[in-house]
């Protein structure tokens, strides 16, 4: 388990011990990582993200320009394993969740957990706090400067 | 084809005591119909039932006594019941005062119209 | 939208490659791969055509290290550049914290890179971003191309950047000026990050 908020955790967990998913992934509505639970094995969790929020974001466009409400969920059914991709709000935005199963469970009870999961998080989540100031020293230019010097090998 | 099924919940959900009938997908556990009283959810009660026939479906394999044909959960407030058929099943949950026997029988006739 | 987290001291930046169609946005970011240790970048995702146009979007995840105390990450994006993608360039666009406009340097492109940046500005006001104060540097690529064929730096300055941005001159192809550009839009974005803004809706 990986969490950006630790008030994320208890949900998520509870969320995939409940559903037997084999993976979960909650994401920001641009495909940042928010949360991790499950096996992840050699998956590149960044661009699982990136395309995942694309495939949320198109869907929903799409539904929008033929004139439907955005679909909530969108499921890709495999061979071996399912996705179940939804988005939700959140009191910190609009998050995407990104659910890797298998046949341990199913789709349906994957969504009823879901809505439980999207239930629990909102009353876990503690008010917002006042944004930090001075997120960077004075000097990050130097130091942003020499790491993209080292990055391009200059 | 949905409206069929629905005339054959509705004469499930017209037993005292029904309080839902369902048909559900064996696959994935999603409602293809349902007829719910207010206040219940459907969705939750077809992936129970889906979920709860698939495991039953694995273990009688294994026992050796064939598909089961119907599922009695009885709980202190009332029962769960299903009836698998192959890619669907039908899913009830009944209050104590139902007449058991007599729904029992009521689904196992519908279920064979499912196929 | 950057995501700050103060527990793991991270910071995510998603930074768009914008601009007209073979500009150069895909050839940025194959260059900055190609250049970047392997354990400082991430897998680069394509969704092309099959002739190598982008489609949707170009992905790469790149590590910065430590900037401040916060293990500092990119994520870049390209749009495709056609007119006719708009719907999925404003997908892409959607939570930026900062544009890179990479402009084709030839003359004959003028006209698209106006109208590029004109969409650019339409789709940033579109999703409720102030864009007096949003980031964005732009690159004038194409500028190893013979000189009649293109526009000098000075020319598209005054062609193009009424808004007065920080404008690098660019030869994606070999490199030069995707570094200083990539610098620029960098200090931007962690400089308003720093003073408490937030990125595109
Ligand atoms: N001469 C020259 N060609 C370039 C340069 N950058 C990109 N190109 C070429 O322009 C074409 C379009 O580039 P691409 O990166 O796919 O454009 P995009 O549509 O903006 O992603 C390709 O054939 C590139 O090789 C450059 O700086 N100089
Ligand atoms: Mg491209």
């Amino acid at each position: 388990m990986r969490a950006v908020e630790p008030w994320v955790v208890a949900p998520l967990r509870a969320f995939v011990a409940e559903s037997s998913a084999r993976l979960a992934l909650l994401m920001t509505s641009s495909g940042q990582v928010v949360a991790q639970h499950g096996f992840v094995g050699a998956l590149d969790l960044m661009s699982v993200a990136a395309l995942g929020a694309g495939i949320v974001a198109s869907s929903s466009e799409l539904a929008v320009t033929v004139g439907w409400e955005p679909f909530r969920v969108v499921a890709h059914q495999g061979k071996e394993q399912a996705h179940f991709l939804a988005w939700f709000d959140t009191p910190r935005g609009r998050w995407i969740a990104l659910v890797v199963f298998g046949s341990e469970t199913k789709l349906g009870l994957v969504r009823v957990f879901f809505e439980q999961l999207v239930e629990d998080l909102a009353a876990a989540a503690p008010p917002e706090e006042e944004p930090r100031r001075e997120v960077l020293a004075a000097d990050f230019e130097r130091e942003l400067n020499a790491s993209l010097r080292a990055l391009f090998g200059r | 084809m949905t409206s069929q099924f629905q005339a054959m919940l509705d004469g499930l959900t017209r037993l005292r005591g029904v309080r839902g009938a369902l048909v559900v997908s064996l696959e994935d556990g999603l409602v293809v119909a349902e007829s719910v009283m207010g206040g219940l959810k459907g969705g939750a009660l077809a992936a129970i039932g889906a979920t709860l026939a698939g495991r039953a479906v694995e273990l009688s394999g294994r026992g050796g006594f064939g598909r089961p044909r119907f599922l009695h959960l009885q709980g202190d407030d009332g029962a769960l019941l299903v009836a698998p058929g192959h890619d669907l099943a039908l899913v009830a949950l009944a209050g104590r005062d139902v007449p058991i026997g007599m729904l029992r029988l009521e689904m196992l006739r519908t279920a064979e119209r499912l196929g | 939208m950057s995501l700050v987290n103060f527990t793991t001291r991270e910071i995510t930046c998603k930074i768009v490659y914008y601009g007209p169609g073979r500009s150069g946005k895909t050839t940025n970011l194959q260059y900055i791969y190609g250049r970047v240790p392997e354990a400082r970048r991430g897998r680069m995702v394509s969704l092309a055509t099959q002739t190598d146009r982008t489609l949707f979007f170009d992905f790469l995840p790149i590590d910065l290290g430590v900037i401040s105390g916060f293990t500092t990450r990119f994520q870049l994006y390209t749009v495709p550049g056609q007119v006719y993608y708009n719907a999925t360039r404003k997908l892409v666009l959607q939570g930026a914290d900062g544009v890179v406009f990479v402009a084709d340097s030839q003359a004959r492109r003028l006209e698209d890179n106006l109208e590029s940046l004109q969409n650019l500005q339409a789709n940033l006001l579109g999703q409720g971003v102030d864009v007096r104060n949003f980031p964005v540097v732009l690159q004038y690529n194409k500028q190893d191309l013979p000189a009649d064929l293109i526009l000098t730096h000075a020319d598209l300055d005054d062609a193009l950047n009424f808004r007065n941005y920080r404008s690098f001159p660019g030869d994606a192809l070999r490199g030069a000026g995707v570094f200083e550009t990539l610098k620029g839009i960098s200090e931007l974005v962690l400089k308003r990050l720093a003073a408490g803004g937030a990125g595109a809706a």
